[in-house]
């Protein structure tokens, strides 16, 4: 695929992810609390909101780290096109597919650290602050379950490249292959994406957390970039353990969006309906419950291998 | 920005940032009900401020500083109250609890238009120490040692909780943050995510005594000077353990749930026990009491009994309840709810179970009026002219929080269920008998 093809793709791709998230998020929310909704008015909604960002000015603080506030939300969008850019759609349509396909999308992923702490260090402001180590000490614990989770869905495809693993699961789908393999990517996915029972630095509790501080345009990219997240996530979870492009009658794109879309309403709406983790409960779990799993997952998988 | 940006932005739900001053609590509450507005956490993310009911003098400055955090474009509505001393000039008045979402979603739309000007800071923005630090970022100069440079503390070293000593950080929390009572204002010290000491500082909005005996009165207050029918006293209950619900479970992460128990307490009738009871079983499938509620933390066992802090002293398995004095609730064959865990998920337990079970009683009620004369057994605990158990439950706070991480502690505030406005309205009681 050419340059700039690529680049039309996974800017496509993260436009219309993010609007179906906006979307999809409103309508689990109504849902939850017992509301109805007209669709006009869910569809609308966003456009209204992003209007309204817009038109409201950005604020300051007590002498803020400005450039680390306003690249913050770059980087994490810039994160997420990465790892989008590593999902394959179809054979021959993928955005970019080198050979370490799986290790630059788990790069992407170790950085999001840095783009969450940025955020939250930069307005220098206590509840930002405290959202910002808080995503410090979430990463630490998820960052190696999630590449172990990914790891094994490589063994089958010996390969990195994440078209040969969407190939390798033509005979059977990685979810079935690996039991285990999916629900720990999704717990972890969403502790990567900071969405919903594992959104500890942006959490209510905080008053919003790192991004307490921000208003109007700045409010809005950070939320875009969330959302672009989640959705790198959930199509990569939809490649690695749904089979991606495979499936009857579909075409293969399709299949990829529908299987996303799964995953994604799943994410979203466990955002509703779960309450939020203690940071100490899920620190405890990630590392003596989902590690050990996860490494589990590893070994049997290479066990059929042999 | 194009006339069409703005047309598109003043269709949007408007995002309020609300501040319940006295006797308003429930009133802002219910805005979450309403569809076009957006009850917002931070002012960083309103276009309006909505100040409902009188602020005393001692928390206007902190109304100032939330005023001009809002970003521009921006406005205020005074909703009951005078807004005296608020020096928020040209702000629309609304006394109609009716006018209140019009007259916001008309403000907003003028201001995004741009029919209606931004409202300038009420304060100068300025330093509240002369900056005398040398780099950007305060490092450097004379200024900064030994003192309170740029106004504020240093950090200073902890004890050693747990094998690493970190800086002892002083923080302020409230008077209007988002999860907690307006009016409750916290002097924090906290050691990384840790609260090292809490301090109470202000407990309640400081409003004149006038005020409070003029604001309206819940069944609970009106029995303290004349008889009240049970099944109202106890529908009145239910319904006031299902709003705690609402604001707890948004503090656990989970807002559109408490949408929903928020509009359980408007529906629930004599008889609907069940159903809170249903929706008490689908809280907890969230997972409340596995993975969020802190188990085992925020127990106050050795300080509770004699308190009378109803669900509070129950749910630590103290059977403290002034209905069981009551020879007609005793007719009835009312037996309180008691558990002994001690801890915020068994208090969370209680009220669920108490809500359900004040709708039962309130059928078998019948026409029956409580029998005690000068006290009542509120949501909250035993209450008298002058003496409400949100008081009592204040005194608890800096031993409650210490050692508890931010979430837990909060979790464990929430717990208290505290209520300033009962506080005052039992104060503004005790000030009718005295006249």
């Amino acid at each position: 695929m050419s340059a700039p093809a690529a680049i039309g793709l996974v800017a496509l791709l993260l436009v219309a992810g993010t609007y179906v998230v906006a979307v999809g998020d409103r309508w689990i929310a109504a849902l939850a609390g017992g509301r109805r909704v007209r669709a006009r008015t869910l569809l609308v909604a966003p456009v209204y909101s992003a209007a309204l960002a817009m038109t409201t000015s950005r604020t300051t603080t007590e002498r803020p780290d400005g450039p680390g506030w306003a690249l913050a939300p770059a980087l994490l969008t810039s994160l997420a096109a990465l790892a989008l850019a590593m999902v394959p759609l179809a054979p021959g349509i993928v955005a970019a597919d080198p050979e370490t396909g799986f290790v630059v999308f788990s790069a992407a992923i170790a950085f999001v650290m840095i783009a969450v702490f940025l955020h939250g260090w930069s307005p220098n402001s206590m509840l930002p602050l405290h959202g910002a180590y808080r995503y410090g000490a979430q990463a630490l614990s998820f960052q190696i379950p999630f590449l172990l989770a990914m790891l094994a869905t490589s063994l089958p495809a010996e390969s990195l490249s994440l078209v040969r693993i969407v190939e390798a699961q033509a005979p059977l789908w990685n979810v079935v292959r690996q039991p285990l393999g999916l629900p720990l990517y999704l717990v972890v996915g969403l502790a990567v994406s900071f969405w919903g029972p594992l959104n500890l630095p942006d959490g209510d509790d905080l008053a919003g957390g790192t991004s307490a501080e921000d208003a109007g345009m700045a409010r809005l990219l950070w939320g875009m970039a969330r959302s672009s997240m989640l959705v790198a996530v959930a199509a990569m979870g939809a490649a690695a353990f749904l089979g991606g492009w495979h499936g009857p009658i579909l075409p293969g794109p399709v299949w990829v969006i529908v299987k996303t879309l799964a995953l994604l309403g799943l994410i979203l709406a466990a955002g509703h309906l779960f309450a939020r983790i203690r940071i100490e409960r899920f620190v405890l779990v990630s590392w003596a419950l989902l590690i050990p799993l996860a490494l589990l997952n590893v070994f049997v998988s290479g066990a059929f291998l042999l | 920005m194009t006339p069409l940006v703005r047309r598109l932005a003043a269709r949007a739900p408007v995002p309020v940032y609300p501040i319940a001053g006295f006797g308003m609590r429930d009133a802002v509450q219910d805005l979450r009900l309403e569809e076009g507005l957006v009850l917002v956490d931070t002012p960083r993310a309103a276009a309006l401020l909505l100040v409902a009911g009188a602020i005393g003098p001692k928390h206007r400055d902190a109304v100032a500083r939330t005023h001009d955090a809002l970003p521009h474009p921006r406005a205020t509505v005074l909703w009951g109250g005078d807004g005296d001393g608020l020096a928020i000039a040209d702000a629309p008045r609304i006394d109609r609890a009716a006018d209140v979402v019009p007259a916001l979603c008309d403000l907003f739309a003028r201001l995004v238009l741009g029919s209606r000007p931004t409202e300038e800071p009420i304060l100068a923005d300025e330093d509240p120490i002369e900056w005398r630090g040398v780099g950007p970022y305060g490092q450097g100069g004379t200024g900064m040692t030994g003192g309170t440079p740029y106004g504020r503390p240093m950090a200073d070293l902890g004890p050693d909780r747990d094998g690493l000593r970190l800086d002892v950080v002083p923080v302020e929390i409230g008077p209007f943050f988002a999860r907690l009572p307006a009016g409750l204002v916290l002097d924090l010290s906290v050691a990384g995510d840790v609260i090292v000491e809490a301090k109470v500082a202000s407990a309640s909005l400081g409003v004149e005594r006038e005020i409070q005996m003029g604001a309206a009165r819940s069944p609970f207050i009106r029995a303290l000077s004349g008889p009240v029918a049970i099944a109202e006293l106890e529908v009145a209950r239910a319904r006031d353990h299902l709003r705690w619900m609402a604001g707890a479970l948004h503090a656990q992460g989970m807002p559109s749930l408490g949408v929903r128990a928020l509009r359980l307490a408007h529906e629930v009738q004599p008889g609907d026990g069940d159903q809170v009871r249903n929706f008490g079983r689908w809280t907890a499938r969230t997972g409340l009491f596995h993975w969020s509620l802190p188990s085992g933390a925020g127990r106050l066992a050795p300080d509770l009994p004699g308190m009378g802090l109803g669900p509070v002293s129950r749910a630590a398995g103290l059977p403290e309840d002034l209905r069981l004095a009551d020879p007609s609730y005793q007719a009835l064959g009312f037996a309180p709810r008691v558990l002994d865990a001690d801890d915020v998920g068994a208090r969370w337990r209680l009220r669920v179970e108490e809500a359900a079970a004040a709708l039962d009683l309130a059928a078998r009620a019948g026409d029956a009026f409580a029998g005690l004369t000068g006290m009542v057994e509120s949501p909250r605990g035993r209450l008298t002219p002058g003496d409400a158990p949100s008081d009592r439950a204040i005194a608890l706070i800096p031993r409650l929080l210490e050692g508890l991480e931010w979430s837990d502690a909060l979790a464990a505030l929430v717990s208290l269920d505290l209520d300033l406005d009962e506080s005052g309205l039992a104060v503004s009681v005790d000030a009718a008998v005295a006249v």
